[in-house]
Protein backbone atom coordinates (compact mmCIF):
# COMPACT_ATOMS: atom_id res chain seq x y z
CA UNK A 1 0.00 0.00 0.00
CA UNK A 2 1.27 3.43 -0.86
CA UNK A 3 1.70 5.05 2.51
CA UNK A 4 0.80 8.46 1.47
CA UNK A 5 -2.72 7.21 0.63
CA UNK A 6 -3.12 6.49 4.67
CA UNK A 7 -3.60 10.39 5.39
CA UNK A 8 -5.88 10.80 8.27
CA UNK A 9 -10.00 10.76 6.86
CA UNK A 10 -13.26 12.10 8.12
CA UNK A 11 -15.93 10.09 6.06
CA UNK A 12 -19.18 11.94 7.32
CA UNK A 13 -22.90 10.43 5.85
CA UNK A 14 -26.35 11.16 6.44
CA UNK A 15 -28.45 9.28 4.01
CA UNK A 16 -31.60 7.78 4.12
CA UNK A 17 -31.08 3.89 3.24
CA UNK A 18 -29.83 1.50 6.31
CA UNK A 19 -26.54 1.68 8.22
CA UNK A 20 -23.93 -0.88 7.97
CA UNK A 21 -21.05 -1.87 10.55
CA UNK A 22 -18.91 -3.82 8.89
CA UNK A 23 -18.82 -0.83 5.82
CA UNK A 24 -18.19 1.85 8.79
CA UNK A 25 -15.83 -0.16 10.32
CA UNK A 26 -13.95 -1.28 6.99
CA UNK A 27 -13.73 3.15 6.59
CA UNK A 28 -11.44 3.80 9.61
CA UNK A 29 -9.48 0.44 9.27
CA UNK A 30 -5.48 1.46 8.67
CA UNK A 31 -2.42 -0.59 8.58
CA UNK A 32 -1.30 1.74 11.67
CA UNK A 33 -3.85 1.30 13.61
CA UNK A 34 -4.26 -1.48 16.84
CA UNK A 35 -7.41 -0.43 17.91
CA UNK A 36 -11.08 0.22 15.89
CA UNK A 37 -13.42 1.47 18.55
CA UNK A 38 -17.50 1.59 17.32
CA UNK A 39 -20.59 3.33 18.92
CA UNK A 40 -23.63 2.15 17.41
CA UNK A 41 -26.93 4.28 18.37
CA UNK A 42 -30.25 2.06 18.25
CA UNK A 43 -33.81 2.63 18.29
CA UNK A 44 -35.14 0.99 21.35
CA UNK A 45 -39.54 -0.29 21.55
CA UNK A 46 -40.44 1.76 24.19
CA UNK A 47 -40.64 4.81 26.08
CA UNK A 48 -41.89 5.69 29.25
CA UNK A 49 -44.62 2.64 28.73
CA UNK A 50 -45.93 3.75 25.53
CA UNK A 51 -44.53 1.39 22.86
CA UNK A 52 -42.53 3.15 19.77
CA UNK A 53 -43.80 1.68 16.26
CA UNK A 54 -40.88 3.62 14.73
CA UNK A 55 -38.46 6.88 14.73
CA UNK A 56 -38.06 9.43 12.22
CA UNK A 57 -34.80 11.56 11.70
CA UNK A 58 -34.85 14.90 10.54
CA UNK A 59 -31.95 17.00 9.67
CA UNK A 60 -30.44 20.75 8.83
CA UNK A 61 -28.06 18.46 6.77
CA UNK A 62 -25.49 21.46 5.08
CA UNK A 63 -24.78 22.35 9.25
CA UNK A 64 -25.15 18.89 10.52
CA UNK A 65 -22.17 17.79 8.43
CA UNK A 66 -20.11 21.08 9.23
CA UNK A 67 -20.41 20.62 13.29
CA UNK A 68 -20.06 17.16 13.02
CA UNK A 69 -16.60 17.70 10.79
CA UNK A 70 -16.15 20.48 13.73
CA UNK A 71 -16.47 17.41 16.18
CA UNK A 72 -13.80 15.48 13.76
CA UNK A 73 -11.75 18.35 13.96
CA UNK A 74 -11.54 18.59 17.84
CA UNK A 75 -11.18 14.77 18.37
CA UNK A 76 -8.14 15.22 16.47
CA UNK A 77 -6.91 17.89 18.84
CA UNK A 78 -7.23 16.15 21.63
CA UNK A 79 -5.87 12.89 20.49
CA UNK A 80 -3.40 13.51 17.91
CA UNK A 81 -2.42 9.81 17.30
CA UNK A 82 -6.03 9.35 16.18
CA UNK A 83 -6.47 8.15 12.44
CA UNK A 84 -9.75 7.88 10.46
CA UNK A 85 -13.10 8.59 11.96
CA UNK A 86 -16.47 7.68 10.64
CA UNK A 87 -19.67 9.37 11.66
CA UNK A 88 -23.22 7.68 10.04
CA UNK A 89 -26.39 8.76 10.69
CA UNK A 90 -30.06 7.60 8.88
CA UNK A 91 -32.52 9.99 8.10
CA UNK A 92 -36.23 9.83 7.41
CA UNK A 93 -37.73 6.14 9.07
CA UNK A 94 -35.74 3.76 10.49
CA UNK A 95 -37.79 0.60 12.04
CA UNK A 96 -37.11 -0.85 16.04
CA UNK A 97 -33.73 -2.55 16.69
CA UNK A 98 -31.97 -0.70 13.39
CA UNK A 99 -28.85 1.34 13.91
CA UNK A 100 -29.43 5.18 13.68
CA UNK A 101 -26.09 6.64 13.96
CA UNK A 102 -22.88 4.25 13.85
CA UNK A 103 -19.28 6.17 14.59
CA UNK A 104 -16.25 4.33 14.30
CA UNK A 105 -12.34 5.76 15.21
CA UNK A 106 -8.59 3.84 14.33
CA UNK A 107 -6.07 5.02 16.53
CA UNK A 108 -3.30 2.93 17.09
CA UNK A 109 -3.46 1.78 20.31
CA UNK A 110 -7.02 1.52 22.11
CA UNK A 111 -7.26 4.36 24.75
CA UNK A 112 -7.47 6.67 22.35
CA UNK A 113 -9.90 5.63 20.08
CA UNK A 114 -12.85 4.51 22.99
CA UNK A 115 -12.40 7.94 24.57
CA UNK A 116 -12.84 9.79 21.20
CA UNK A 117 -15.86 7.79 20.21
CA UNK A 118 -17.39 8.60 23.53
CA UNK A 119 -16.70 12.32 22.76
CA UNK A 120 -17.83 12.08 19.19
CA UNK A 121 -21.62 10.98 20.43
CA UNK A 122 -21.87 12.61 23.09
CA UNK A 123 -20.98 15.62 21.15
CA UNK A 124 -23.02 14.88 18.73
CA UNK A 125 -25.87 14.70 21.01
CA UNK A 126 -25.57 18.21 22.45
CA UNK A 127 -24.08 20.13 19.07
CA UNK A 128 -25.58 18.80 15.47
CA UNK A 129 -29.07 19.85 14.22
CA UNK A 130 -31.09 17.26 13.93
CA UNK A 131 -34.07 15.75 15.36
CA UNK A 132 -35.74 12.30 16.27
CA UNK A 133 -39.53 11.79 16.19
CA UNK A 134 -40.84 9.17 18.21
CA UNK A 135 -43.65 7.46 16.69
CA UNK A 136 -46.13 5.64 18.91
CA UNK A 137 -49.35 3.90 18.17
CA UNK A 138 -51.45 7.11 18.62
CA UNK A 139 -49.16 9.56 18.93
CA UNK A 140 -46.10 11.24 18.18
CA UNK A 141 -43.30 13.35 20.34
CA UNK A 142 -40.00 15.38 18.80
CA UNK A 143 -37.36 14.39 21.65
CA UNK A 144 -34.94 16.53 23.16
CA UNK A 145 -31.17 15.61 24.23
CA UNK A 146 -30.70 16.12 27.55
CA UNK A 147 -27.16 16.96 26.13
CA UNK A 148 -28.57 20.12 23.88
CA UNK A 149 -26.75 22.42 25.38
CA UNK A 150 -29.35 25.50 24.76
CA UNK A 151 -32.81 23.16 25.74
CA UNK A 152 -32.05 23.30 29.09
CA UNK A 153 -30.41 26.69 29.24
CA UNK A 154 -33.00 28.80 28.09
CA UNK A 155 -36.09 27.17 30.46
CA UNK B 1 -34.68 55.28 5.83
CA UNK B 2 -31.11 54.15 5.05
CA UNK B 3 -31.66 50.33 6.42
CA UNK B 4 -35.38 49.79 4.95
CA UNK B 5 -33.64 51.01 1.17
CA UNK B 6 -30.80 48.12 2.26
CA UNK B 7 -33.30 45.40 3.68
CA UNK B 8 -32.08 42.09 2.75
CA UNK B 9 -33.67 38.91 1.66
CA UNK B 10 -32.96 35.85 3.63
CA UNK B 11 -33.89 32.68 3.41
CA UNK B 12 -35.39 30.98 6.29
CA UNK B 13 -35.21 27.58 7.08
CA UNK B 14 -37.63 25.71 9.89
CA UNK B 15 -37.25 22.43 11.28
CA UNK B 16 -38.95 19.95 13.54
CA UNK B 17 -41.56 21.32 15.38
CA UNK B 18 -41.07 24.78 13.75
CA UNK B 19 -41.76 23.56 10.57
CA UNK B 20 -45.14 21.83 11.93
CA UNK B 21 -46.13 25.07 13.30
CA UNK B 22 -45.23 27.41 10.57
CA UNK B 23 -46.79 25.06 7.81
CA UNK B 24 -43.63 25.09 6.07
CA UNK B 25 -40.17 24.36 5.45
CA UNK B 26 -38.31 27.01 3.80
CA UNK B 27 -39.20 30.90 2.39
CA UNK B 28 -37.46 34.02 1.69
CA UNK B 29 -38.44 36.94 4.30
CA UNK B 30 -37.41 40.80 3.36
CA UNK B 31 -35.78 42.22 7.21
CA UNK B 32 -34.31 45.04 8.47
CA UNK B 33 -30.21 44.56 7.66
CA UNK B 34 -29.59 45.13 11.22
CA UNK B 35 -31.37 43.71 13.89
CA UNK B 36 -31.26 41.74 17.37
CA UNK B 37 -31.56 38.28 17.14
CA UNK B 38 -34.54 38.42 19.21
CA UNK B 39 -35.94 41.59 16.53
CA UNK B 40 -35.83 39.39 14.41
CA UNK B 41 -37.64 36.28 15.83
CA UNK B 42 -40.38 38.65 16.17
CA UNK B 43 -40.26 39.65 12.50
CA UNK B 44 -40.40 35.84 11.94
CA UNK B 45 -43.28 35.57 15.12
CA UNK B 46 -45.43 38.43 13.04
CA UNK B 47 -45.37 36.09 10.10
CA UNK B 48 -46.64 32.57 11.92
CA UNK B 49 -47.90 33.60 14.90
CA UNK B 50 -48.18 29.87 15.93
CA UNK B 51 -44.81 30.02 16.62
CA UNK B 52 -44.79 31.83 19.65
CA UNK B 53 -45.39 28.74 22.04
CA UNK B 54 -41.61 27.40 21.26
CA UNK B 55 -39.98 30.76 21.96
CA UNK B 56 -38.52 29.27 24.85
CA UNK B 57 -36.88 26.39 23.71
CA UNK B 58 -35.30 27.51 19.79
CA UNK B 59 -32.16 28.97 18.63
CA UNK B 60 -31.12 30.60 15.76
CA UNK B 61 -28.72 29.50 13.36
CA UNK B 62 -27.22 32.98 11.14
CA UNK B 63 -25.15 31.21 8.58
CA UNK B 64 -24.91 27.90 10.53
CA UNK B 65 -23.30 29.63 13.47
CA UNK B 66 -25.68 29.11 16.26
CA UNK B 67 -27.00 32.40 17.98
CA UNK B 68 -29.78 32.62 21.13
CA UNK B 69 -33.32 34.87 20.44
CA UNK B 70 -31.27 37.86 22.58
CA UNK B 71 -29.56 40.47 22.21
CA UNK B 72 -26.74 39.76 20.10
CA UNK B 73 -26.56 41.95 16.50
CA UNK B 74 -26.80 40.52 13.48
CA UNK B 75 -25.71 42.38 10.27
CA UNK B 76 -27.85 40.30 7.45
CA UNK B 77 -26.43 40.12 3.88
CA UNK B 78 -28.64 38.97 0.83
CA UNK B 79 -29.22 35.46 0.63
CA UNK B 80 -28.05 35.01 4.13
CA UNK B 81 -29.68 31.33 5.72
CA UNK B 82 -31.49 31.81 8.80
CA UNK B 83 -32.93 28.58 10.67
CA UNK B 84 -35.25 27.78 13.51
CA UNK B 85 -33.51 24.93 15.75
CA UNK B 86 -35.76 23.63 18.00
CA UNK B 87 -33.83 21.62 20.84
CA UNK B 88 -32.30 18.82 19.05
CA UNK B 89 -32.02 14.96 19.30
CA UNK B 90 -29.27 13.52 16.89
CA UNK B 91 -27.80 10.21 17.84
Amino acid sequence: MDESEDVPKDFIKLKSEKLSVAEVSELVSSPCCGAVSLFIGTTRNNFEGKKVIHLEYEAYTSMAENEIKKICRDVRQKWPSVKHIAVHHRLGVVPITEASVIIAVSSPHRAESLEAVTYCINTLKACVPIWKKEMYEDEYSWKENKECFWANSVK
Amino acid sequence: GGERLCAPQVSVLYFARSAELAGLRSETLRVPRRLTALQLWDEIVRAHPRLAVIQDQVVFAVQQEYVALGDQLLVLQPGDEVAIIPPISGG
